[in-house]
């Protein structure tokens, strides 16, 4: 296991675990994300990797093993309080609120951020031009603010992996938890998206754990590699490394 | 801001862009206030006391489709809080010698404690057990009220629940109309400030995606609890008014079939809209005028016959048909949204522009 | 002595109460399991059946084949208003959101509810019961309905029917299968409509078979659907969806705490809170039941 010399752990996991029923979703795992960097998660399907998100946002209870963020616990925590910390997530599937215009998507975040839904004051007030500046920029940001007045369900696939992106922005967090951001494109969409998420997250000093199944996207990318298999960190450290790992091609490719 | 201006103008064929109040919006309330504060002087009395009635029902359901149509949460026990208002109006005014007007404006606050005791509960499950337990919670309440006979008068319920002399109803004064009417709208004018606030925003995103709602910082539960206490508030407003109007009040008002009422009228006007539950309250009431009274055994039927028409044919309500139109109209090439019946999903596409 | 007696008659009577009260639940759970449509209409197919069974057996009062007679015919037309009744209208909205699908139903069953005030009245009916199951019996010195044992005695034949059609046939593995999984059913090549289709079919035919039964035991009123189905309703919510052991179990300590709050004047207060109580704490505590699947 390799250091980035000088870059503190932001988040910080050590020995969870999770169990489905008989199955070893996460068979303890302990993993270091550095402050700032482009850290990706890899592994065959059924290693655990959606788990591992679910539990690190606090999603899914935790049978055993602690996070930290920041230095603090975060294990336990409702979702929404994870978020506050300063976490945000995306989906594998889409998820965003398909009735609901682009625009009032990502209103409905900064609400949120700023705690604006359960002011008492602003129990009145009208929330159409609430947040307005704020909204259109990270819209614009993302390339979304043709789009802005769609319904978010009208949008196409990469748009609404873009509003995903925009909506978790919104809450202005350190680190963000993309789960597959190029999943269902194809590859020159794929590069496009990356690119514009590592600006963003370079621009913003955002710390980036990103599950990926496209090699050329995680090595394109990534600063530090952690390969899962059934459950359990199987290799961890700098692409080339990951690379030349025994293990990680034992997993990938067998025999 | 010129730079959205331009851009709303670039995608002004995707939906009708609506700025402020439309012209259309605005020359109807007037209309409609006109028409409203003179009608006791136009029409007969038993229009007047049906007027009053329509009243009670449509705040009754805009109440319930607050938690409905904008939070996703199909209640059936909102009966329960309906008749905490009434109640509560009534043994204030009966049993502890509350002024008439006192009584009202306190009656709707214990019906937002019992809609906050009891949804603290409810919000902690969602979709069909929601909808259970608050049947169940209204059950009790109808059980509690039946049988705590010292307090509640059990099965007779309480009478001789009248407004004051100032504020009778035809055919002593039009009075109680004017108050009817006038407590009703500034209820439906908060109301609709609510759905169109941050908070208003942020429910029907609950309502869209619980899960992507918790995972933008939202604490859901909270939410969804001052939702269900707001509808309840609202609720308990439209039960007192009720009460003084009939004079009386019994455990039907937490029944079966008072539970039906708003959910009917917000499904017959359009749960998407924020009037539809209003429009919805008058098509149920101009049946039951026409049906109800000359057959009382048809009521149920011809109510059932339309509410399977409704879902068949017109499951966005009156309201919805009435916008998916214009809409066709509009973007003709267009293919026409899918109704919830093939797509298995809600409304096309943004209805927020109607509030 | 006689208190043991007077707990014994109520516990045998609610018992009894409790098995038509399964008979309902069960096919409200059923219809649930499989096509997760809960069906608000299912009162009113219970009271079709008691209606339709007071209408054969009014033809020879007291006669024990007309007895009989009813409780062959009147399920079977229930069947019949129940295949008429998915067919015409439910087919059209399994796919919809479930609010609507329960409009449907609730709409249904004021449909039904109606019809049925229209054709029979709306008074109350009391219903005579056959030659051969009126009287009592002396339980313990305590006088118990004869016709109470009769349901007691069905009982068990209604139980192991139930296991052999779904634990012995194809079709009741089909249906358990589908409670399981309905996509894998439709998957494997089964006709996932045929099966929506008998599976509604026979918890009508429960439903009023239940209300058969019950006719000479309780007589017709007017409320009788949205009573059973609000019982059946907690029957189904505490036994846990999709649980037949659970909605029978349910079902029982319905009757019973029903037929023994009679015995205590504090509880006969509030016999009407304590199903609703129940289902609320069950909801609270354990919303799959106690014996329920967790979603």
């Amino acid at each position: 296991m390799t250091s980035v010399a000088g870059r503190r752990a932001l988040l910080t996991c050590r020995g969870l675990r999770k169990a489905f029923g008989g199955v070893r979703a996460v068979d303890g795992v302990d993993l270091e994300v550095l402050e700032g960097e482009l850290h990706a998660l890899i592994g065959p399907n059924g290693a655990g990797k959606s788990t591992l998100f679910n539990l690190l946002t606090g999603q899914v209870r935790r049978d055993k093993g602690e996070v930290y963020f920041d230095g603090h616990r975060i294990d336990g925590l409702p979702p929404y309080r994870v978020m506050r910390r300063g976490i945000a997530r995306t989906f594998q599937i889409t998820s965003v609120f398909r009735h609901l215009t682009a625009l009032e998507n990502v209103q409905v975040s900064l609400f949120a951020h700023y705690q604006r839904h359960l002011n008492p004051a602003a129990l009145l007030i009208p929330a159409r031009r609430s947040k307005l500046k704020e909204a259109m920029h990270l819209l614009e940001q993302v390339g979304l603010a043709p789009n802005a007045f769609k319904p978010a369900g009208a949008l196409s696939h990469g748009d609404q992996k873009r509003l995903e992106l925009a909506i978790a922005l919104a809450s202005q967090p350190r680190m963000l938890l993309l789960d597959e951001p190029t999943a269902g494109m194809a590859p020159p969409e794929r590069r496009e998206t990356m690119a514009l998420i590592a600006r963003i997250a370079r621009e913003r000093g955002l710390t980036l754990l990103f599950t990926e199944h496209d090699m050329d996207v995680v090595f394109g990318w990534a600063e530090r590699i952690t390969v899962m298999h059934q459950g359990k960190i199987a290799a961890q450290g700098r692409p080339d490394e990951v690379r030349a790992n025994p293990e990680v091609r034992r997993i990938y490719l067998g025999g | 801001m010129a730079r959205l201006a331009a851009l709303r103008k670039e995608v002004a064929g995707w939906r009708v862009p609506v700025v402020g109040v439309s012209a259309l919006t605005a020359g109807g309330w007037a209309a409609f206030l006109a028409i409203s504060l003179i009608f006791p002087y136009l029409a007969p009395v038993f229009w007047v006391l049906f007027a009053i009635d329509l009243f009670t029902l449509a705040l009754f359901a805009l109440s319930l489709n607050l938690l409905l149509g904008y939070g996703g949460m199909v209640s059936f026990g909102h009966a329960a809080y309906y008749a905490m208002g009434a109640y509560a109006a009534a043994i204030l005014v009966k049993r502890a010698d509350v002024a008439m007007p006192l009584a009202l404006a306190a009656a709707p606050f214990f019906a937002a404690a019992g809609a906050a005791v009891l949804g603290a509960f409810a919000v902690r499950l969602s979709g069909i057990a929601f909808a259970m337990l608050t049947l169940a919670f209204s059950q009790v309440v109808y059980a509690v009220v039946f049988k705590w006979t010292g307090f509640t008068g059990g099965d007779d319920g309480i009478q001789g629940v009248w407004p004051i002399k100032a504020l009778a109803a035809p055919p002593v004064s039009n009075n109680y109309y004017y108050l009817t009417l006038g407590v009703v709208l500034l209820c439906t004018l908060l109301l609709y400030l609510l759905v169109n606030s941050p908070f208003g925003y942020t429910l029907r995103a609950i309502r869209e995606n619980p899960r992507r709602a918790e995972m933008a910082g939202v604490n859901v539960r909270l939410h969804q609890w001052v939702a269900f206490v707001i509808a309840g508030f609202f609720a308990g407003v439209s039960g007192a008014l009720f009460v003084f109007f009939q004079g009386s009040v019994n455990p039907d008002y937490t029944g079966i079939f008072r539970n039906a009422d708003p959910l009917i009228a917000a499904l017959l006007g359009g749960v998407h809209h924020f009037l539809g539950p209003a429009l919805g309250a008058l098509v149920y009431k101009v049946i039951f005028f026409y049906v109800g009274r000359e057959f009382p055994f048809l009521f149920h039927l011809v109510v059932g016959a339309v509410l399977v028409v409704v879902v068949l044919l017109f499951p966005s309500g009156i309201l919805g048909f009435v916008q998916e139109r214009r809409w066709r109209s509009l973007v003709p090439k267009r293919k026409p949204a899918a109704a919830p019946i093939a797509a298995g999903k809600g409304q096309p596409a943004s209805p927020l522009d109607r509030g | 002595m006689e208190w043991m007696a007077r707990v014994a008659v109520q516990l045998l009577s609610g018992i009894s109460i409790g098995v038509i009260l399964f008979l309902v639940a069960s096919g409200l759970s059923l219809i649930f399991g499989v096509s997760r449509v809960i069906n608000f209409a299912h009162g009113a197919l219970y009271m079709v059946g008691a209606y339709l069974a007071y209408s054969v057996m009014s033809q020879a009062p007291g006669s024990g084949p007309y007895f009989w007679l009813a409780l062959l015919l009147a399920p079977l037309g229930v069947a019949l208003l129940g295949l008429v009744v998915e067919v015409a209208f439910l087919r059209r909205i399994y796919r919809a959101e479930p609010l609507y699908q329960l409009v449907m139903t609730i709409a249904i069953a004021f449909v039904i509810g109606d019809m049925v005030r229209t054709v029979w009245g709306a008074e109350n009916r009391s219903v005579t019961r056959p030659d051969f199951l009126t009287g009592a019996v002396s339980i313990l010195g305590q006088p118990f309905p004869v016709y109470n044992l009769l349901v007691l005695g069905l009982a068990p034949v209604v139980l192991v029917g139930l296991w052999w059609v779904f634990y012995r046939t194809r079709w009741g593995m089909l249906v358990r299968a589908a409670t399981w999984d309905r996509d894998m059913v439709g998957a494997l090549g089964v006709n996932t409509s045929h099966l929506y289709t008998t599976v509604f079919l026979f918890g009508a035919w429960l439903g009023g078979l239940g209300g058969a039964l019950v006719a000479p035991l309780q007589g017709l009123a007017p409320g009788m659907d949205t009573s059973v189905l609000l019982l059946a309703f907690v029957a189904v919510v505490i036994g846990g969806l999709g649980s037949f052991f659970g909605t029978l179990l349910a079902a029982v300590l319905l009757g019973v705490a029903q037929g023994l709050a009679v015995l205590n004047p504090l509880l006969r207060r509030f016999d009407i809170v304590i199903p609703f109580a129940l289902m609320a704490l069950v909801l609270i505590a354990r919303p799959q039941g106690l014996f329920g699947q967790k979603e």
